[in-house]
């Protein structure tokens, strides 16, 4: 069982990515609105693993990768992002990210990628 | 998407009655369609001729097709043609309509020239919204002047609402569009190689619709929780286009944006294209080469 935090800015994806990681025996600890607050709250909570979306107003995602590698180079983040963004998942493996999910959301294929970290 | 087009057409001529149209494509999901009903739509054997199999399949220990072959109505490669057109969706809402005895076969066929004539579509075209496929039915329903990208967009939004939303769903006539008015509005917007925006608007509930279906949560009303879960499906929609397009544009999407109250949905230019879903109107709007302000 992993401690999980999910970034996004959607509360329709944050509530059903929460439903799924919950029902494969994960602890989501918190939940973070923006990139900026992904990063405050990374620091209060030092989850296992880190869901961010790549679209999110303020902070998005790959910036808000980038700030949490600078705390801790050895973080475990997850991106998650909808279809058609591969520039951006190169980019962001570039940057440190150990995997990516694509929305929407199949639960069985995110318990896979999560149970494997 | 055949069913309910065609279906609403026959409703609104009176030939059916809403409860029965909803009735047939309740039983069309059981329906396996017969290849003499196939055969007549197909001008491949006379409505008399597949009545005279079917007498004699009664009698005989034989399938139709091969009753067909030795009365000389059909040949061996037609009758395998035939059973490929099985599952057709025109064809098993055909069977479930004439099987429910609401129409016979006759008027059905009849009435199908008769809403071809209403739309003013070539025999090609009526083939393709026989087929159910959206890829094919969306660029009838387009405006002159759609950019082949939009159709493209549109047909991507089409398909993923059927697939995700509702298989029951489809569209009406789109048009042009600038300045529209809604009780409540989503929309994404994606920039690169070229701008681009994709909206939803409804009224009163109808945004609900797609809301539940994809949030997998009742909202009492078209709330801002309610909108949140309508942007999140814009921005699969827009993921998959992005997809699809990426050989030819990059683009990249914008964070989405939603608000209540009433929303002024505005653009250069739009397509907009009125969605059924369960029964509420939800209006689909799409621009390319300029992006979409609420």
């Amino acid at each position: 069982m992993a401690k999980i935090l999910i970034v996004d800015d959607s509360r329709t994806s944050r509530k059903v990515l929460k439903t799924i990681l919950e029902e494969g025996g994960h602890e989501v600890i918190g939940e973070a609105i923006d990139g900026m607050d992904g990063l405050t709250k990374f620091k209060e909570l030092s989850p296992d693993i880190t869901t961010l979306d790549i679209t999110m107003p303020v902070m998005d995602g790959l910036q808000a990768l980038k700030a949490i590698k600078e705390v801790d180079s050895s973080a475990r983040i997850v991106m998650v992002t909808a279809a058609g963004q591969h520039t951006n998942m190169v980019d962001a493996l570039k940057l440190g990210a150990s995997e990516f999910v694509t929305k929407p959301f199949e639960s069985e294929a995110i318990l896979a990628v999560i149970n494997k970290m | 998407m055949v069913n309910q087009l065609f279906g609403n057409y026959l409703v609104r001529k009176g030939l059916i009655s809403k409860e029965q149209l909803e009735q047939a494509i309740e039983s069309q999901k059981k329906v396996r369609v017969k290849l003499g009903l196939i055969a007549v739509s197909e001008k491949l054997m006379t409505a008399e001729e597949a009545a005279e199999v079917n007498k004699l399949q009664a009698v005989m220990d034989k399938r139709f097709g091969d009753i067909a072959v030795e009365k000389g109505f059909l040949t061996d490669d037609q009758v395998g043609r035939l059973l490929g057109l099985q599952g057709n969706q025109y064809l098993t809402f055909a069977q479930a309509i004439t099987d429910n005895g609401f129409l016979t076969l006759e008027a059905f066929e009849q009435a199908f020239l008769d809403y071809q004539k209403e739309l003013g579509f070539t025999a090609t075209d009526m083939d393709s919204i026989k087929s159910g496929d959206a890829d094919r039915i969306v660029p009838l329903f387009v405006p002159e002047g759609t950019d082949s990208v939009q159709v493209e967009y549109i047909s991507v939004a089409v398909r993923t609402i059927l697939r995700l939303i509702d298989s029951d769903a489809y569209i009406g006539s789109a048009s042009w569009g600038r300045n529209e008015s809604f009780d409540g509005a989503a929309v994404q917007n994606l920039r690169g190689d070229r701008a681009a925006g994709f909206s939803f608007g409804g009224n009163g509930k109808a945004l609900l619709s797609i809301a539940v279906p994809f949030g997998k949560e009742e909202f009492p009303e078209v709330d801002l929780d309610a909108l949140d879960s309508v942007a999140e499906f814009i921005n699969c929609i827009n993921g998959l286009f992005a997809t699809g397009i990426s050989g030819k544009l990059k683009l990249d999407m914008l964070p989405p944006s939603y608000r209540n109250g009433l929303v002024k949905v505005s653009a250069d230019r739009l397509v907009k294209m009125p969605v059924y879903i369960s029964g509420q109107e939800v209006m689909l709007m799409c621009a390319f080469g300029s992006t979409i302000s609420i």
